[in-house]
């Protein structure tokens, strides 16, 4: 099937770089985007912590990040990802804009979910006299949780076609490969083995993601 | 003193031309053991007036005591402490769609930092009270409207609360609905000895479990008293129409062509003598017959109490005397046509 017999080892090496770049960015990504999320919502004019100067600017700094194209983004910041890990370009490195630009993405989807918690309950959980953490970790959260994890399977996804242009500042990954080998050195069949190995990838999540939000949907 | 104390209550709500003025100086008391009602139309305020007894609303101006505790003039953490130590239920139920009934009943006592040995019987304990211990482990999307409330009265309980605040509690629920609701929050209230403030814009409610009853229109307690009081002597045009509601004082039989042929009079029965056969012993006593052209017997608490629309013909002389004689029974005679 393939011209070269080590572009079975490369696809290996593609895929690998692929998982190290995605996984390491959708734990950061959850981990920052869902907190600013919730920041952004609860500092809300008339919300449990209204802060409105903070709330506007983090959705000025959500904002703006989100109007940049990803491609740009990763070179525009590159800079800041030297400070951070050392290095401007390779896997690690495309680690930083990724987990940036998609938990900016996180943050606004996480909002709103959590807007769609009904005012009602934290009235109620106020009337109990839940303190402002309480009211975050037993009604916004879990009551957001089903939206969370579509958002959140909206977002690997996103992420992942994202990780494509990773290429860019030598990232990696099956994207990459698919440019290099399945483009400009005209072999499709690498073009199509990428293709596939994705869309199966992107089927998985999405099937699973939609599994596990109805499965906590008790509305 | 009264267990809760409202005093020159005041609440605005918007700025400038946009400020609405929703509570406008109330004062009010309530005492313990009772069950005090709120009514009014929407937009009267009472919604804004209940929030401020746990102070989900911050108060303009007036203080709220509870319990001997000045409400207003409590810290965060103050607040929340007197908040576990009232129940709250809600229009909309206000339950937590990703919890069960059990998850439901135990969130207060989590929020008060019980451990889940106190909970685990507590909860049952509750849902023994409010007739739900087979739906323990169900959610809440699979319950009816009755049963989210009975839900909602549980998890109000929890903390074992002095006072109970039932914001627009049946509102949303059907007629049959709220009468088994309304029984219950009365059967808790005499069980556990609690205070209940509700407020609600059906004088169905007050009639039905209140003690005491304000009438609340444009920010301000138009009228309030004793329900029997407020009930059968209504001051205030909006008490008028609220009574109204409940007890039609039409004359329908105008809508079917009836020719009075004697003295219109509508006769208010109320405590003692409405139990007693009046009409037939008016019609005994004096040279007059009366017929009844429209009759609404209720109860209102525990009494009976209606109204009745009668032709009474007869001389003048003894249509008089029968008049006198139901006034001297104490009960409120109004004249509609063909003065005596």
């Amino acid at each position: 099937m393939f011209t070269t017999p080590n572009l079975l080892t490369m696809l290996w090496a593609s895929s690998l770089d692929s998982l190290y770049m995605v996984s390491i960015s959708i734990a950061v990504t959850i981990l920052l985007g869902i907190p600013l999320g919730v920041v952004l919502v609860v500092t809300r004019p008339g919300h449990i912590m209204e802060t409105v100067w903070l709330n506007k600017i983090l959705g000025f700094v959500v904002n703006f990040t989100r109007s940049i194209p990803f491609l740009i983004f990763m070179v525009f910041i590159g800079p800041i990802t030297k400070k951070m890990v050392g290095t401007s370009i390779g896997p690690t490195a495309v680690i930083v804009p990724l987990s940036l630009a998609a938990a900016m993405l996180m943050s606004r989807m996480a909002e709103t979910s959590l807007l769609e918690v009904p005012t009602g309950l934290i009235e109620a959980a106020q009337a109990y006299g839940a303190s402002k953490r309480q009211i975050i970790w037993h009604v916004l959260l879990p009551e957001a949780r089903s939206g969370l994890i579509l958002s959140a399977t909206t977002l690997i996804i996103t992420l992942i076609g994202f990780s494509a242009m990773a290429g860019a500042i030598g990232g990696g990954g099956l994207g990459d490969l698919a440019i290099r080998y399945g483009y400009q050195r005209y072999m499709p069949d690498v073009m199509w083995v990428c293709v596939l190995l994705l869309y199966v990838v992107v089927q998985a999540i999405q099937y699973t993601g939609e599994f596990l939000a109805k499965k906590f949907s008790r509305r | 003193m009264a267990l809760i104390e409202i005093k020159g209550l005041t609440k605005d709500y918007g700025r400038g031309d946009r400020e609405v003025r929703a509570l406008r100086g109330v004062d009010l008391s309530v005492e313990a053991g009772e069950i005090f009602g709120v009514i009014g139309l929407s937009g009267a305020g009472k919604s804004t007036l209940i929030r401020c007894l746990n102070r989900l609303e911050t108060p303009g101006s007036g203080t709220v005591t509870v319990d001997g505790r000045l409400l207003t003039g409590l810290n965060e953490a103050e607040l929340r402490l007197a908040r576990q130590e009232m129940g709250m239920i809600f229009q909309h139920f206000n339950l937590l769609s990703s919890r069960t009934v059990t998850g439901n009943v135990a969130f207060p006592m989590e929020i008060a930092g019980r451990g889940s040995g106190e909970i685990k019987p507590r909860v049952a304990e509750l849902l023994d009270l409010v007739g739900l211990r087979d739906k323990a482990q169900v959610y809440p999307a699979q319950l009816s409207g009755g049963q989210k409330q009975r839900v909602g009265i549980a998890r109000a309980l929890a903390n074992s609360p002095k006072i109970l605040l039932c914001d627009e509690a049946t509102s949303a629920l059907d007629p049959q609905t709220t009468q088994s609701i309304l029984a219950l929050i009365q059967d808790i209230k005499e069980r556990l000895g609690l205070t209940v403030v509700l407020i609600t814009h059906e004088m169905r409610v007050i009639t039905e479990i209140c003690d005491r009853v304000a009438v609340m229109e444009d920010g301000l307690i138009v009228e309030s008293g004793p329900v029997i009081e407020v009930f059968t002597r209504p001051r205030h045009p909006t008490t008028r129409a609220f009574v109204e509601s409940v007890i039609s004082r039409e004359d329908s039989s105008r809508k079917w062509g009836y020719q009075p042929r004697g003295t219109l009079a509508r006769i208010l029965f109320i405590g003692p003598a409405a139990g007693e056969p009046v009409i037939s012993r008016l019609v005994r006593l004096f040279k007059v017959e009366a017929n009844i052209l429209q009759g609404d017997i209720g109860h209102l608490q525990g009494q009976p109490f209606g109204v009745i629309l009668i032709d009474l013909v007869g001389e003048p002389a003894a249509r008089r005397q029968a008049l006198d004689y139901l006034e001297s029974l104490n009960l409120p005679v109004e004249l509609l046509e063909g003065a005596a």
